[in-house]
């Protein structure tokens, strides 16, 4: 047979590739459900590990079915909240129903350009209410979790993760423990611009909304940086209220004590 | 025909290595081999990528119309990784080291070792010599990989496999980390295997 006929040349090709795409929309269709399992299972370790129901390490040597379990025992409730603060729906618990770091993407769009938005929050047992962030790094997008003590403005803790920040550099907000545990006992500073300084030097301010930025990655710190304050803004009428009353009670109690 | 199979398996890892001798291969070699765990991952998806990829290119090697055999053989490559990259991320195990690893999984496409063995084996041989081919050139591959592996994670985190084993007080060398101290350290390998094998030396 004349393989370098022109009908044979394009017959060919043809059945190559419908078999090609055959073979990868079956496989696609197989592995589906375990590839989202992971994906929840890691969402679901990242915002635990920012409310502090176990350390980062144990949960990540922790198998995917008890990771649900975990979520299950130790979440209150979950919703999300629109731009004016208010709540406009409801994320099952029970069902670990959450929004995936896909998810947020176009949620970051959503408060740039202040069309809706469905921004969860996540509200464990303890108190701790857990929100996302998400923003731009130097390679490639950086994303985390914030938990807040039940006043709504002192961090609990966070968790931080990138697709492709350098490694030894920028990757350290994820890899380093020591710069998630700089956070906990922060204190956002809502309604303030900004309400979170992540920079150079902020630490020696002594103000109590700064982390000091990680030395040789600039340029991620600063995604960083931006990332929570845009997201912190978008949660500020959310959490913000109920804070400046936790405030003014603890500046009453303060101002009493020095009487 | 038994003696020259023996070649087939050992040149590629031996004589004829992908990396230390061909020069091919060399981007995905300085960028995922930061931690032991990825490099690992990285040699045994590229072994079964050029395995398979030759396999089948040399069981299709007497239909494939000449004029457009490079895209039927780029379609063929194109299917095992992405199918790699798929069982990676469906793995409990495998799904961190993919998401550390991200796009180098996909663009072991344009690994050169892939389509070159195709090229210059596979499309000329039948398919079991192919297949060993192929599988050898990625163990070829593999094993610089994780040479340079251990000694960047070693010195760059003082750990491997992710298990510590420099004291704390040992402070990480940043350079290690970065992409030029895999070149550094791949010069090193390849004067090492040229010293070793006199018949590599240029006269």
């Amino acid at each position: 047979m004349n393989t370098n006929s022109n009908a044979y040349t394009v017959i060919y090709t043809t059945l190559v590739v419908v078999v090609v795409a055959a073979v990868l929309a079956f496989a696609a269709m197989q592995l589906k459900p375990a590839q989202s399992a992971n994906a929840k299972a890691e969402t679901l370790r990242q915002m635990m590990s920012a409310a502090g129901i176990k350390s980062t390490d144990e949960l990540y040597a922790t198998k995917n079915a008890d990771i649900l379990q975990l979520y299950a025992d130790n979440i209150d409730q979950a919703y999300t909240i629109g731009l004016d603060g208010e709540q406009n729906g409801t994320l099952s618990t029970d069902k670990a129903n959450i929004e995936l770091v896909d998810n947020l993407k176009p949620q970051n769009k959503g408060i740039k350009e202040s069309t809706e938005v469905t921004l969860p929050v996540y509200i464990f047992k303890s108190g701790i209410a857990v929100m996302p962030i998400y923003g731009a790094g130097l390679w490639g997008p950086v994303w985390g979790y914030v938990a807040f003590q039940p006043d709504h403005y002192t961090i609990a803790g966070a968790y931080f993760d990138h697709e492709s920040e350098t490694p030894g550099l920028g990757a350290k907000i994820k890899d380093e423990a020591w710069f998630r545990e700089k956070f906990i006992g922060k204190k956002v500073e809502w309604g303030n611009e900004p309400a979170f300084r992540l920079e150079k030097n902020a630490e020696a301010t002594g103000a109590e909304n700064t982390v000091d930025a990680i030395t040789g990655a600039t340029m991620t710190s600063k995604g960083l940086n931006e990332a929570l304050n845009v997201w912190f803004k978008a949660y500020e009428k959310h959490f913000g209220l109920g804070a400046f009353f936790g405030m003014l009670e603890d500046h009453a109690i303060n101002n009493e004590e020095e009487e | 025909m038994d003696k020259k199979l023996k070649e087939t398996i050992l040149n590629p890892i031996l004589k004829g290595n992908p990396i230390t001798v061909l020069i091919l291969g060399i981007c995905s070699s300085l960028a995922v081999t930061v931690q032991l765990k990825g490099a690992l991952v990285m040699a045994i998806s590229v072994t079964l990528v050029t395995g398979l990829s030759s396999l089948v290119c040399s069981l299709l090697r007497n239909s494939i119309p000449m004029r457009v055999r490079i895209i039927v053989q780029l379609v063929v490559v194109a299917l095992m990784v992405i199918l790699v990259d798929q069982v990676l991320k469906a793995g409990e195990g495998t799904y961190a080291i993919d998401k550390q690893l991200s796009v180098y999984i996909g663009l072991i496409i344009t690994n050169c070792i892939v389509m070159g063995r195709i090229e210059a084996f596979a499309l000329g041989n039948k398919p079991i010599p192919s297949l060993l081919d192929g599988l050898a050139n990625g163990v070829g591959y593999g094993l610089i990989l994780i040479i340079v592996a251990f000694f960047r994670e070693l010195l760059g985190s003082g750990t491997l496999f992710g298990l510590r084993v420099l004291p704390a007080a040992y402070v990480p060398n940043n350079l290690v980390i970065l992409p030029p101290f895999a070149l550094i350290l791949l010069g090193c390998i390849i004067w090492a295997h040229r010293a070793w094998d006199k018949d590599l030396q240029e006269k």
